[in-house]
């Protein structure tokens, strides 16, 4: 018997090289070129979400109603959402749990199907307001709404269901560039630069309800517990390893500034028009773009109008996967995007009940989709401070996060955001429930 | 469904745990002394795991009771046998947990369908005298019942029973438990089930699925290694110091040891090589120089080699006589040890024809053979081609170098994310 071993090579290749489907290990440059890259991911997607098409109706208001006046606000914002998004994606990357999951693990079934509920409620609203978008943006290129967002409806379906997770990050990331289009209808607008600067770093305050209403609304629409949700569980999903952690965060702190400059330009871009031509009111995202073209030309609207077709579509695909991975998680089904339906029922049912659901009444016409909106920010307005209390408590428990739990400087800055975030989205609740 | 079952053939009564956590502490004239908090529970054992205890609070205090010193539980109570408190401090001994705060709402592998699930809720009978936990449910009712309030929980059955029998809990997260509680169910799963699972389950519980299976058996330690996908292996090993890890390699095949040898970072590749054993060592060295998408890569340097002068008798001796993994012997390869392969002879063969038979009047000489640089699309045409199991690479003079199976193939065909779908749509 010869049972050999065969001679030592002659020919001698670099073992550093990788199965042909895999990445091979990265020398130091090529792993910096890579971390750039990594900063589009699930921080970037969740982050910008945020700028859907009700986002985007709140900030041309502010734009219109108080030009700059309120642009510090913004600064402030950014550093809370980045914050919470970067506390969000270090307990994904740690714990490997959905932050759903983790309320349920340690504050019982009561507390996480609460919780579950309200996010089912609010993200419907909300899913519903995108479908919305996407028929008011195609609108203005004389899309009718029949058409387009059924079509809509039934590819962001594809994406998510049939794709692979990696595969439909890749697609939603291409979403984003739409945004690019508003830094550029803010310049064609010809704001008074100076005028911006300071009123980005100098607080002006009025004392009025109307101003004080839309203060806390952009601060509603701009941390909204879906984006926490859906970056933790995408988080978990992509399998980030610990060493990684880092470079996670960053990407969740990228994507929190990148969003809210985008949010900041449509601010820039309608106060540089309507505010100073005298167009004080903005009711919807597709009338901020209309209102924009008599003074920034029709290239005004079409950017405006791409711009939220993409946060629209972005949203309405990322809302309905962060929900269904909150009650998969809570209620233990198995979940995953790419699954198909006999792999995880209760996953991909929710995901195709909620897109169908937002699609057909977006198209019933007449449908009261400001009233809808006022009742969707009441259900967030009571859901961001239980969010923001459980991310809160669950990052700094040494019991769930072990040595990377936050302490220090980092657990107070928490804390103070968590508090001021929470009390004004309640004053959003009280205000919006008492002027009904 | 399978996993369905009840636990004994007298099926004693069921008790929820949320029915029984938040119930009144009685005294045994049925006089209400304080609230049970949680459920003590003893793992590690065989069998039914028995309650040790009770943890609850008199006059806001948090105590503990021992089991023995208690006569009855139920829906409306636990009943404790002397009217008299002596109650100590809790303190957690090995192997102990807390049913409420560490087993409830969290996962459990539910080793007959190998996957995870979630205990909605926790079953407790009165089994051979003691009360012990006999099941979980993972159904959408066992969380309904501590949805609603407990009056109108209690009328709520038993959704999907899953019998203790066919569950391993994670323990990892329980202070002075961990590490302690071996996980022997596990054993019963094949290596690419318990992958599955550890590749489904998060970071800290897919450790605890890979130290238990080690504290068992070395061996399935290795061999779930071999299953489990590439980010995982690498996330698995990277902490582990480098005698470990060459401790894991050197019960693997040579191949797939050099699969992960190159997974590793360059500066622990020398360190880990230098501790495996020598004859392994020198087999993963000469992998190494080949690219992985190809033949070399893919090859095992394991296989019988016979001369031709040998009968056929005496060939099916030597595949008896080897320690190799069955895959790579299902042909035995005729040739000089020292020289040209002649061709191959498919095991089966050997076995139809007369003991007496020279290997030189049954060899194949067509059949097909791959130099080490051949693509990988080359090598899975060819094996289909020619409907073969495995392939020998030889080099320029024809000298066999190895042998590429139809596992390896079809690891490295099988599109992404369908390997992590095996298991997970258990029959239950």
């Amino acid at each position: 018997m010869a049972v050999r071993v065969p001679p030592v090579m002659r020919r001698i290749r670099s073992a550093t090289r990788g199965r042909p489907r895999l990445p091979a290990r990265l020398s130091p440059r090529r792993a910096r070129i890579f971390a750039v890259l990594g900063l589009l991911g699930p921080g970037l997607i969740a982050a910008n979400a945020g700028n859907d098409a009700g986002g985007i109706a709140t900030y041309s208001s502010v734009g219109a109603k108080y030009g700059y006046e309120l642009l510090w606000t913004m600064v402030l914002i950014t550093i809370s959402l980045a914050l919470v998004q970067m506390l969000a994606a270090r307990m994904g990357v740690v714990t490997g749990k959905g932050l759903a999951e983790l309320v349920r693990e340690e504050y019982g079934i009561r507390w996480s199907v609460f919780a579950t509920s309200a996010v089912l409620v609010a993200n419907t609203g909300i899913c519903i307001s995108d479908f919305v978008g996407i028929g008011a943006a195609l609108g203005l290129a004389g899309v009718p709404v029949q058409v387009s967002v059924p079509l809509a409806a039934v590819g962001i379906w594809l994406i998510i269901v049939r794709g692979s997770y990696r595969s439909a990050e890749r697609i939603f990331i291409w979403f984003t560039i739409p945004f690019f289009a508003y830094p550029i209808a803010a310049v064609l607008a010809h704001p008074h630069w100076t005028a911006v600067g300071k009123a980005l770093v100098v607080p002006q305050l009025h004392t009025s309800s109307a101003f004080l209403v839309l203060l806390i609304a952009t601060t509603g629409t701009t941390i909204t517990p879906y984006m926490q949700l859906y970056l933790q569980s995408a988080v978990v999903e992509r399998g980030v390893r610990d060493d990684e952690l880092p470079q996670e965060e960053r990407e969740a702190v990228a994507g929190a500034v990148f969003a809210n400059m985008i949010a900041t330009f449509i601010i820039i871009a309608t106060g540089a028009t309507l505010f100073t031509h005298g167009i004080h009111n903005v009711s919807s995202a597709a009338g901020a773009a209309r209102a924009l073209s008599p003074f920034a030309g029709h290239y005004a609207e079409a950017l405006f109008g791409i711009g939220l077709l993409g946060a629209s579509l972005l949203a309405a695909a990322i809302l309905p996967i962060a929900t269904s991975y909150v009650v998969s998680e809570s209620l233990g089904y198995e979940k995953g995007i790419g699954r198909r339906r006999q792999e995880a029922p209760v996953f991909v049912n929710i995901i195709t009940a909620m897109i169908m659901l937002g699609a057909f009444v977006a198209i019933i016409p007449g449908v009261p989709v400001i009233s809808l909106l006022v009742g969707v920010q009441v259900v967030n307005g009571f859901l961001l401070p239980i969010n923001l209390f459980f991310i809160w408590r669950l990052s700094r428990s040494r019991h769930v996060m072990g040595e990377r739990h936050t302490r220090g400087l980092l657990d107070g800055t928490a804390a103070v955001t968590v508090a001021v975030t929470s009390t004004l989205s309640i004053a959003l609740v009280v205000i919006t429930l008492s002027s009904l | 469904m399978s996993a369905m079952s009840t636990p004994t053939a007298q099926a004693p009564p069921i008790l929820h745990l949320s029915q029984v956590v938040g119930s009144p502490l009685r005294d045994a004239d049925g006089g209400r002394l304080g609230k049970v908090e949680d459920l003590i529970v003893r793992l590690g054992g065989s069998g039914y795991p028995p309650i040790t205890g009770f943890l609850v609070s008199v006059a806001g205090r948090p105590s503990f009771l021992g089991a023995e010193r208690v006569s009855e539980i139920g829906t409306d109570g636990v009943v404790m046998r002397k009217a008299k408190l002596d109650m100590r401090h809790f303190e957690r001994r090995p192997e102990e947990v807390l049913l409420k705060r560490d087993l409830l709402d969290r996962q459990l592998i539910n080793v007959q369908g190998a996957r995870l699930v979630r205990a909605n809720e926790i079953e407790l009978a009165l089994v051979g005298g003691s009360w012990r936990v006999v099941g979980v449910d993972t159904g959408a009712r066992g969380g309904l019942r501590r949805l609603l309030p407990k009056g109108l929980g209690a009328h709520i059955a038993t959704g999907e029973f899953l019998d203790w029998a066919g569950v391993e809990p994670f323990v990892g997260h329980v202070p002075t438990v961990r590490l302690r509680v071996p996980h022997p169910k596990l054993a019963k799963l094949h290596p690419a089930q318990i992958a599955d699972l550890v590749e489904a389950a998060s970071r800290r519980e897919g450790e605890e699925i890979i130290q238990a299976v080690g504290d068992d058996d070395r061996e399935l330690e290795a061999d779930v290694f071999e299953e489990l996908d590439d980010q995982h292996q690498r996330e698995f090993l990277e902490d582990r110091p480098d005698a470990q890890i060459a401790a894991i390699l050197a019960r693997m095949a040579p191949d797939d040891a050099a699969d992960i040898v190159g997974e590793l970072d360059e500066h622990r590749r020398e360190p880990v090589l230098a501790l495996l054993p020598v004859s392994h060592r020198i087999k993963v060295r000469a992998l190494l120089g080949y690219d992985p998408a190809e033949a070399g890569g893919l090859m095992s340097p394991d296989f019988v080699l016979l001369r031709g002068s040998t009968s056929a008798g005496d060939a099916l001796s030597a595949v008896r006589a080897s320690t190799i993994a069955p895959e790579l012997l299902s042909t035995v390869f005729v040739g000089p040890a020292e020289g040209p392969l002649e061709g191959g002879v498919p095991v089966t063969a050997l076995l139809r024809v007369e003991p007496g038979r020279k290997l030189s009047t049954i060899v194949k000489h067509e059949t097909p053979c791959l130099a080490p640089d051949a693509s990988f699309e080359e090598v899975a045409r060819e094996m289909a081609d020619y409907n073969l199991t495995s392939i020998p690479v030889v080099d320029e003079h024809k000298q066999m170098l190895g042998v590429v199976t139809v596992d390896d193939v079809l690891e490295a065909m099988l599109p992404r994310g369908w390997r992590r779908r095996f298991g997970l749509l258990g029959e239950d």
